[in-house]
C-alpha cells in the first residue's frame, strides 16, 4: 500500500515541474532577448475572449443572484442523486423508491421554505 | 439492514423537519420551543429502547452499541435544556426562531451520528453536519460580535477538517480501509507501528479532532467565538460540540488506532499539560465571565484528555463520567448567565457585583456551578476529577496528575473570584432579575444533576463503564 504512494509522488513533481517550467519559460526567453517588449496600452488591458472589455470589474451583482444560486445547488444536488437512482431502479425496487421519496421530501422542505420566504419572487 | 437501528436519527430530522414547516405556516412563534423540547421525547424513547443492542448497519458503517447510545441521550438532553433555556434569549432574533431551533436539532442528529459511526468517510460527514450548522449558529445574533465569530469559526473550523481530511487520507493510505476495526487489525498485520507515514497520519488527526474539544494549539478560536456567540449557543458549543469531539476520539483511537496507543497516549498527555496550564492562566486575566468560561473550557478538555492519555478503559469510563458532570456544571453556568445578562445587558464580571441580593437563586445556582468546575466537594465537578486523576495514575502519568493538581489550585483563584464578586460587590441597582419558568426548569435540573453527581456518582459511573467497555474488542 506504502508504494502506491510513489504515484502520487510522480504527480506531484509533475505538477510542481509544470507549473514552474510555464512561469520560467518566458522568463528565460525575455532573458535571452528572444521575446521581444514593445508595451502599448491595448496589451496592456484585461484579456476577455477577444472582446472588447466593457467598463470595471468591479460591479454590483443583484443579490437575488445569491438565492438563485443556492437553489440551482438543491436542485442539482437533487438530480445528482436521482439520475443512478433511475438507472437502476429495476434493482432497488421498493426499498429504493422509499428511500427516494424522503430524500425529496426532506428537499422539498427546503423549497418550502424558500418559496414562503419570497424567494421565488423576483420584486 | 435494520433500518429501527437509526430511529434516533430519524425521528429527530423529522422533528427538525417538522419545525421548520410549522415556523413557516403558523404565526403563535412560542410553540415553536415547546414543539421543539417535547418532540425530543421521540428520539429520547426510541434511544432508550434501543440500550442493550449491539449492531451494526450500512456495511458495518453505522453502530448502535452502548457508547453511542449513552451519547445520544447525553446529546439529547444537552440539547433539551438549551432550548428550554433558549426561550429568555430568543427576542434577540425573534424573526429566525423557526430556524433557531431547527438547526439546533439538525446539530444534534449530526453529533448522534459522530457518536455512532465507525467508518471513516461517515464520521466526516457527520462532523460537516454538526460544524455546518454551528457556524451559522454562532453567527445568529447578526451583529458585528457575532458575525466576526461566525466567519471566524468558519474559516478555522474549514482549516481544521482539511487537517484532519488529511490524516484520514494517509491512514487510508496506509492501511487501504477505511472501517475503523480494520484498520486496527490492518496496522499489527502490515507492521505499520514503526512508519512515519502513520505517525504523521495520528498526529494530523489528533489536530484535526483537537480543534472540535478546543485543545491547545487548536483553542485559538474559543475565546472570540464564546464571546460573540448567542450564550445558549455557547453553552452549546462548549458541552455537545466538546462531548461529541471526545466520542469520536474516543472511537477512532482506541478502535482504528488501538495497536499505536503508546504514541498518541503520549501525544495526547504532553497536549493535555499544556491545554489545561494555557486554559488556567489566562483565564485568570479575563474581565468578560463568557470569555473567562470560554478559557475555563479548554482547561476542562485538558483534565478531559488525561482520560485519553492513560489509553485504558479506566482512562475511557473516567473521561465518559467527567464529560456528563462537565455538561451539568456548565450548562448551569450558562443557562444562570443568560437569565442575568438579559437583564443588565453585559458580560463584564464587574457588573455582576452583588448580584447575590438581587437574584439570589440565579446566584446561588452560579455560585454552586462555578464551585463545582473548581472542583470543590461535594459537587460533581469534584468527583469527575477524582475519578479522572486516579484513572491518570492508574497509567503511571503521575507527572501529568501532579500539574493538573497544580492547576486545578489556579483555577480555583480565578472561579472563587467570580463568587466573591456576586456575593461581596456592592449591588448596582435594586431592581430584581427576572426570569422565565423554562429557563428556571432547565437550572433546576442542571443544580440538581450536579448535587446528585457530586453525592451519590455510582449510578451514572457504572453507565459510563458500560459505556466504555464497548470500545475494545
Amino acid at each position: 500500500m506504502l508504494g502506491n504512494f510513489g504515484y502520487i509522488g510522480i504527480f506531484l513533481l509533475a505538477a510542481i515541474g509544470f507549473a514552474a517550467s510555464t512561469i520560467l519559460i518566458p522568463v528565460t526567453l525575455r532573458f535571452l532577448g528572444v521575446v521581444p517588449r514593445k508595451p502599448n496600452p491595448t496589451k496592456y488591458t484585461t484579456y476577455e475572449c477577444g472582446m472588447e472589455t466593457v467598463g470595471k470589474s468591479w460591479v454590483r451583482f443583484n443579490f437575488r443572484y445569491y438565492f438563485f444560486a443556492l437553489l440551482f445547488v438543491v436542485f442539482d444536488i437533487q438530480v445528482v442523486f436521482l439520475y443512478p437512482w433511475a438507472v437502476h431502479f429495476n434493482q432497488l425496487r421498493l426499498f429504493g423508491l422509499v428511500e427516494m421519496l424522503a430524500f425529496v421530501l426532506i428537499l422539498l422542505v427546503g423549497f418550502v421554505y424558500a418559496w414562503r420566504k419570497g424567494v421565488l419572487q423576483w420584486k | 439492514m435494520n433500518i429501527y437501528l437509526l430511529s434516533p436519527e430519524i425521528s429527530l430530522l423529522a422533528l427538525a423537519l417538522v419545525v421548520i414547516l410549522l415556523d413557516l405556516f403558523m404565526d403563535r412563534k412560542w410553540l415553536l420551543g415547546v414543539v421543539s423540547v417535547v418532540g425530543l421525547i421521540v428520539p429520547a424513547a426510541f434511544t432508550v429502547a434501543l440500550w442493550g443492542t449491539n449492531q451494526t448497519a450500512f456495511g458495518g458503517a453505522l453502530v448502535v452499541d452502548q457508547f453511542s447510545l449513552f451519547f445520544k441521550l447525553f446529546f439529547l438532553v444537552v440539547v433539551a435544556l438549551v432550548i428550554l433555556s433558549s426561550t429568555d434569549y430568543a427576542h434577540k432574533f425573534a424573526a429566525f426562531r423557526g430556524e433557531y431551533y431547527a438547526i439546533l436539532l439538525l446539530a444534534t442528529t449530526g453529533m448522534m451520528l459522530m457518536a455512532s459511526t465507525r467508518e471513516l468517510i461517515s464520521i466526516y460527514v457527520a462532523l460537516e453536519l454538526t460544524g455546518i450548522s454551528l457556524y451559522v449558529l454562532t453567527g445568529f445574533l447578526k451583529d458585528d460580535k457575532s458575525s466576526e465569530a461566525g466567519l471566524k469559526y468558519l474559516l478555522l473550523g474549514a482549516v481544521a477538517s482539511a487537517v484532519l481530511l488529511y490524516g484520514m487520507a494517509l491512514v487510508f493510505g496506509l492501511t487501504g480501509t477505511t472501517h475503523l476495526r480494520e484498520i486496527a487489525t490492518a496496522i499489527s498485520a502490515e507492521g505499520l507501528l514503526s512508519s512515519p507515514a502513520l505517525l504523521m497520519g495520528i498526529v494530523l488527526l489528533v489536530a484535526g479532532f483537537g480543534f472540535k474539544i478546543a485543545a491547545v494549539p487548536f483553542q485559538m478560536w474559543v475565546p472570540d467565538v464564546y464571546e460573540g456567540a448567542p450564550t445558549p449557543v455557547t453553552a452549546y458549543l462548549s458541552v455537545a460540540s466538546k462531548a461529541a469531539g471526545f466520542a469520536v476520539i474516543l472511537r477512532v483511537f482506541y478502535e482504528a488506532l488501538g495497536p499505536a496507543s503508546l504514541d498518541w497516549g503520549m501525544i495526547f498527555a504532553v497536549i493535555a499539560a499544556i491545554t489545561m496550564t494555557v486554559g488556567n492562566v489566562v483565564a485568570i486575566a479575563q474581565s468578560n465571565i463568557k470569555r473567562m468560561l470560554g478559557y475555563s473550557s479548554i482547561a476542562q478538555a485538558g483534565y478531559l484528555m488525561i482520560g485519553l492519555a492513560a489509553a485504558s478503559t479506566t482512562g475511557s469510563s473516567a473521561l465518559v463520567f467527567f464529560l456528563v458532570c462537565y455538561a451539568f456544571t456548565n450548562l448551569g453556568a450558562f443557562i444562570a448567565i443568560i437569565a442575568i445578562s438579559n437583564k443588565i445587558d453585559s458580560d463584564q464580571i464587574a457588573d455582576y457585583s452583588g448580584m447575590a441580593r438581587r437574584a439570589p437563586l440565579l446566584s446561588l445556582a452560579l455560585a454552586l456551578c462555578l464551585i463545582s468546575l473548581a472542583g470543590i466537594p461535594p459537587t460533581a465537578g469534584f468527583m469527575a476529577k477524582l475519578y479522572i486523576f486516579s484513572a491518570g495514575i492508574d497509567s503511571g502519568l503521575v507527572w501529568l496528575v501532579i500539574i493538573a493538581v497544580i492547576n486545578t489550585v489556579i483555577a480555583a483563584y480565578y472561579y472563587l473570584r467570580v463568587v466573591r464578586v456576586i456575593y461581596l460587590g456592592a449591588p448596582l441597582s435594586e431592581e430584581r432579575v427576572p426570569s422565565s419558568g423554562a429557563l428556571r426548569a432547565a437550572l433546576s435540573f442542571a443544580c440538581l444533576g450536579v448535587l446528585a453527581l457530586g453525592i451519590y456518582p455510582w449510578m451514572v459511573l457504572r453507565i459510563a463503564e458500560v459505556a466504555a467497555s464497548m470500545l475494545l474488542p
